[in-house]
């Protein structure tokens, strides 16, 4: 069994900028586990193993994906889930989370994080695909909901419902990104309170929370640059309350010091209160 | 495993949104700006049927985002050829890279494959190019596999000249005109807008063996010679290596060669330069 993490857990996304201070630090740092990009260790690289080693002999570690290309028109290769199994396996994961979402068709790979049409024809395959991933790494796997700058005409359901039945029906777990229930909320006009409504929070493997940008067009973009936004908190407050669940902190773009982003990782605590 | 495939119009709402995304950006303004004008119409149409510029608007998100993930991505890969090339003109020598090998896999580090010689048919000046051939082997160095350096017994080394040595994956000889690899050093540790003029061209080419030990990467100093004696016997046994060197070499050179020779292969051993010998 894999192992399991507190609700209360607090995690933080393991970046290239931190491994120094990471391999310096003299005490254990104020986190309960790490998250890893599962792409940035599915190859052989010595230093990147190396890493991953010091981090998961002292923390549990849990993989999230941006590779799997779920919608996508083809199945991921049996290399790729095999070596991501072996990787969740290695680390022992808690879990291990991709989107739902396509990444590449037709033969290229865009390495974005792209949105397709909210329709019950995509429920099902979304599910079914979902279901053989699940089984695949033989642990709990979840999917994480997009920031998304487009929405397709027409829609047939509301992004929610589309994610909630995905979920339901493959029997799996919602990654949830608090953030981008927020952002999508600004960019398409809906009410994100209604959006977290609808998940049944008992199946959150984890929470993400970050920072975003507004773009010069008024676009909110998922950047990851910057600290998580008040009404992101407020949003995390109120889904963290009904029912609690690991929470982890993502920064991606202008990384502060490792001091910076766990003392930002620690106003999860104060929301809850 | 059973993978039900896509329905039809996904494929071609795909194929539609992944050429939007490669639509390169337009240069004329004096910034990368999305061409929003050379959208599909057909796929503008699925995203705000009501409101075609509130549609490009937001596709653009996605475009930028294809074109800037990938230029950094280079970037961070390429950093002395970056600055020695400017970004400006690096990033159009990546759009042209990437339109010609765009991505096609979960690897993003893939995409420096070939960039090399990407550079080189867009004729940058040869600093320029042999940067990039020095950050690549920086690159590949490092994120080499975990490599244990080959410990001769004593019965390969008697044997020795008949052996293919087989080249360490986190080595790499390096050939520098300029002083780039100390460049790269402060390239790395300064502020991205920090000048760092390129200093003028040697008059004699330096050869380096750069060796990765534990997280570290190290540069040592190799004789001309003793950089082509590496390069030769990556490539073919030791004694055709040798002998090709000597071929090389002017009667002075030979004289010294026997025992300069073995003191080069002393040195690569103790580099960690082998990871293993192959005998027919």
């Amino acid at each position: 069994m894999p192992r399991v993490l507190s609700p209360s857990a607090l995690g933080l996304g393991l970046r290239v900028s931190h491994h120094r201070a990471l391999l310096e630090a003299e005490a254990r740092l104020p986190v309960d586990y790490f998250e890893i990009i599962s792409e940035n260790f599915l190859g052989d690289s010595q230093p990147a193993r190396y890493h991953l080693d010091w981090v998961k002999e002292r923390y549990p570690v849990v993989l999230h994906g941006v590779g799997l290309n779920l919608l996508g028109p083809a199945p991921p290769s049996a290399d790729y889930l095999d070596r991501l199994a072996k990787l969740a396996d290695y680390v022992d994961a808690p879990f291990v989370s991709d989107h739902l979402c396509w990444t590449g068709a037709h033969g290229y790979s865009h390495h974005d994080l792209l949105p397709a049409p909210c329709v019950p024809e995509l429920v099902e395959l979304a599910a079914e695909r979902a279901a053989l991933v699940q089984r695949h790494l033989g642990r709990p796997f979840g999917l994480e909901n997009l920031s998304s700058y487009v929405a397709f005409e027409p829609a047939l359901m509301s992004e929610w419902e589309f994610y909630a039945r995905v979920v339901e029906q493959g029997g799996v777990h919602f990654m949830l990104d608090i953030n981008n229930i927020y952002v999508s909320s600004r960019n398409h006009g809906f009410d994100p309170y209604q959006y977290l409504g609808a998940i049944d929070l008992s199946r959150v493997l984890q929470a993400h929370i970050a920072g975003h940008t507004a773009g010069p067009s008024g676009i909110l973009i998922d950047t990851h640059d910057q600290p998580v936004a008040s009404a992101v908190w407020s949003l995390y407050a109120a889904a963290w309350r009904r029912t609690p669940f690991p929470t982890l902190l993502e920064w991606d773009e202008r990384i502060p010091p490792l001091g910076d982003a766990l003392a930002e990782l620690a106003k999860a605590e104060e929301q809850r209160a | 495993m059973s993978w039900r495939t896509s329905p039809a119009w996904l494929l071609e709402l795909q194929g539609r949104f992944g050429q939007m995304l490669r639509t390169p950006l337009d240069r004329s303004s004096g910034e990368l700006r999305a061409a929003t004008h050379e959208y599909d119409p057909a796929l503008v149409g699925v995203v705000r049927p009501d409101h075609a510029e509130a549609s490009r608007a937001q596709l653009a998100v996605y475009n930028r985002q294809y074109w800037f993930r990938l230029f950094t991505a280079l970037q961070g890969m390429f950093p002395l050829t970056a600055r020695l090339l400017g970004f400006w003109r690096f990033n159009e020598c990546a759009e042209q890279h990437l339109l010609e090998q765009p991505p096609r896999g979960w690897d993003i580090d893939a995409v420096g494959a070939g960039f090399v010689d990407s550079l080189s048919r867009a004729n940058v000046d040869e600093a320029a190019l042999e940067a990039a051939r020095i950050d690549a082997a920086y690159h590949d160095v490092f994120h080499a596999p975990p490599v244990v350096p080959h410990q001769f017994s004593p019965d390969e080394a008697g044997r020795l000249p008949l052996g293919r040595l087989r080249r360490s994956q986190a080595v790499a000889i390096l050939h520098e005109h300029w002083p780039l690899c100390e460049l790269r050093r402060r390239v790395i540790a300064s502020d991205p807008a920090a000048l760092l003029p390129l200093e003028p061209r040697r008059a004699e080419e330096r050869c380096w063996l750069l060796a990765r030990d534990g997280l570290r990467l190290g540069l040592a100093p190799l004789a001309p010679r003793e950089a082509e004696l590496l390069e030769l016997l990556s490539g073919m046994p030791v004694a055709a290596a040798l002998s090709s060197l000597e071929a090389g070499c002017s009667p002075e050179e030979r004289l010294q060669l026997p025992a300069q020779a073995e003191a080069w292969l002393s040195r690569s051993v103790r580099l960690g330069a082998w990871a293993g010998v192959d005998f027919d």
